[in-house]
């Protein structure tokens, strides 16, 4: 479809391990499976699966950061692995993505100002009219904290200082890879009410990662189960956790279920 | 079994980490300890195994199968570790000697507290294997840690902590690093020995869901203060402190996309700044003129007991 920001078609991620012995084949393991899916402007997919399943495996190769074997990748109908290197820095300023450690991934050595510029000086731009300032304050957060260091806030204003990053080059495309996992509960709530917010106002599509079904069933629209690379159902969110077909899935809605309070 | 009376735990600063908490475990029982980080749940549990790291300041009083323990009395806890509670923690892999074979690991306790030799400790080893489900466990005893799976490691602490067959087993987070499968199986395993073995429970977690598969009883910690305890399926559905209903509307809930997720205003305070009444003022919707500045009372409620000036139900 043309409409669609994204399309993910048929992609297969293959990783050769050390041979076991010295003149054994090494072997194989494909940590993603002939995956495809779309995903249109404005629209919220969530990708759940435990750890190993694939899922940061398929995010790393939509944000370009590694080349699928097979399948393609369009973003707004343009293949990003058929791109330059510098192409795909520049179209990058359309997809950006959010990490799980908020305390990795900003350089505890700089002004988190200095770190939510990083994506406008990867452009060749400049900070010319505030924008850094008016980043932070989409998130939450004030203008002038933009000259304190990391460690000066706490695990969920560092979160909200990494989606500060994210959203700087005006984005259609989020990629979150578990974004709210390593958060306290009520501070959880804080940020996908944030996300669920910035969606609203700037049109954000987001490719939402997590192994939690309840806050993936929270935030998206569309689900994907995902299993030792390959995607076990997929469909609305309603859809899937209405009637899930599969005994992980089953599974994953037994573990996000608190005993007489969120169950269905 | 073991008692808390007014336990206190302070930092060299002189911050309260843990204030007069009060806190009976009784043979048998499976107590769930909930709370964000920073609520004192850890240090809670560290102070009943004498284990509360160096440096902190402990009052109040630990009393141990009826006898009063000082924290620091290492001989008496080193007479109790492993026999009357042993503890597993959140990260299996750090918790495990990466040199060591899994079977001497969990022998080693048999040998040093038990006094088995060698044989006699080898084959108690294989049955807790056999007890906690690790598959081929013979053939397990001999693996080193790195080549057991993230579940199969947590079961060997499991093991290693039931060893001397203690009376309560203090489990931190032990699901917290396990993928959901995973943890479904671990939280189930504790349940059924804490029933074979009629062994105490004290299950520790931020995470209501898998408190509430595996416990009978509920503690909900805020900032060092034991805010609400009851019944866990009752506290749960019907929360009277305006923090643990807080923390319950701002879980999202499975089958409805909300438009926004109910929250609780601010962040947990660090502990230099949290205020001297109610830990909660300043976030809570309920609060009263006195809620800052004077501890509120543990009063009844329909579920339990809480420590709120205003407790009950409704929306924070």
């Amino acid at each position: 479809m043309s409409d669609d920001l994204l399309s993910v078609q048929g992609v297969t991620r293959r990783y050769v391990l050390p041979r076991r012995t010295l003149l054994s084949t090494p072997p194989v393991l494909a940590a993603v499976e002939n995956v495809g899916f779309e995903l249109s402007a404005g629209q919220t997919l969530g990708i759940v699966g435990e750890s190993g399943s694939g899922k940061s495996t398929l995010a790393r190769m939509v944000m370009g950061f590694e080349r699928p074997d097979t399948g393609k990748i369009l973003f707004k109908g343009r293949d990003i692995h058929g791109l330059s290197t510098g192409d795909l820095r520049r179209a990058r300023r359309n997809f950006q993505m959010v990490f799980q450690d908020p305390f990795g991934s900003l350089d505890p050595r700089r002004r988190v100002g200095w770190s939510i510029a990083e994506p406008l000086r990867a452009m060749g731009e400049t900070d010319n009219d505030n924008r850094v300032g008016r980043a932070l304050e989409q998130v939450g957060l004030q203008a002038s904290q933009a000259g304190r260091f990391p460690h000066e806030f706490s695990g969920g204003q560092r979160q909200r200082i990494a989606i500060a990053r994210a959203i700087i080059t005006r984005p259609s495309l989020l990629v979150a890879d578990e974004a709210v996992s390593a958060l306290d509960v009520s501070v959880q709530a804080q940020i996908l009410n944030l996300l669920m917010d910035l969606q609203d106002d700037l049109g954000l599509a987001m490719l939402f990662i997590s192994h939690d079904l309840a806050v993936v069933s929270s935030i998206c629209d569309t689900l994907l189960v995902m299993q030792a690379g390959q995607v076990l159902e997929a469909g609305t969110v309603n859809d899937v956790l209405g009637a899930p077909k599969h005994d992980y899935t089953r599974a994953l809605l037994a573990a996000a279920r608190v005993g007489g309070v969120a169950s269905p | 079994m073991i008692a808390l009376h007014n336990l206190t735990v302070r930092t060299t600063g002189g911050h309260v980490a843990v204030r007069g908490a009060d806190l009976a475990i009784q043979p048998g029982q499976r107590l769930g300890v909930v709370g964000e980080s920073g609520s004192g749940k850890t240090l809670l549990a560290l102070s009943m195994i004498g284990m509360v790291p160096e440096g902190l300041q402990v009052d109040g009083q630990v009393l141990v199968k009826g006898e009063t323990i000082a924290a620091d009395d290492e001989r008496a806890w080193r007479r109790h570790r492993a026999r009357t509670m042993a503890m597993i923690f959140q990260e299996p892999m750090a918790a495990l000697n990466p040199l060591v074979r899994v079977g001497d690991t969990v022998a080693e306790p048999l040998r040093l507290h038990l006094g088995l030799d060698r044989a006699a400790a080898r084959k108690r080893a294989l049955d807790l294997f056999e007890e906690t489900g690790i598959p081929q466990a013979r053939r397990r005893l001999g693996q080193y840690p790195h080549e057991l799976s993230g579940g199969q490691r947590q079961r060997v602490l499991i093991a290693l902590a039931l060893a001397c067959d203690p009376d309560l087993l203090i489990a931190d987070e032990p699901t917290t690093a396990l993928d959901a499968q995973v943890a479904l199986r671990i939280t189930d395993l504790l349940v059924r020995l804490s029933q074979d073995r009629q062994m105490a429970l004290m299950f520790i977690s931020h995470d209501l869901a898998a408190v509430s598969r595996t416990t009978h009883d509920i503690v909900v910690m805020y900032g060092g203060d034991i805010v609400e305890r009851g019944q866990t399926v009752r506290v749960l559905s019907d929360p009277a402190h305006p923090y643990t209903q807080g923390l319950l509307a701002a879980r999202p809930s499975l089958m409805h996309r909300e438009r926004r997720l109910p929250t609780i205003p601010g962040t947990v305070p660090q502990l230099f700044a949290l205020p001297p009444g109610c830990r909660f003022a300043g976030r809570c919707a309920r609060e009263l003129p006195q809620c800052v500045g004077t501890r509120p009372p543990v009063v009844a409620t329909p579920t339990g007991q809480a420590a709120c000036h205003l407790p009950g139900a409704g929306q924070t």
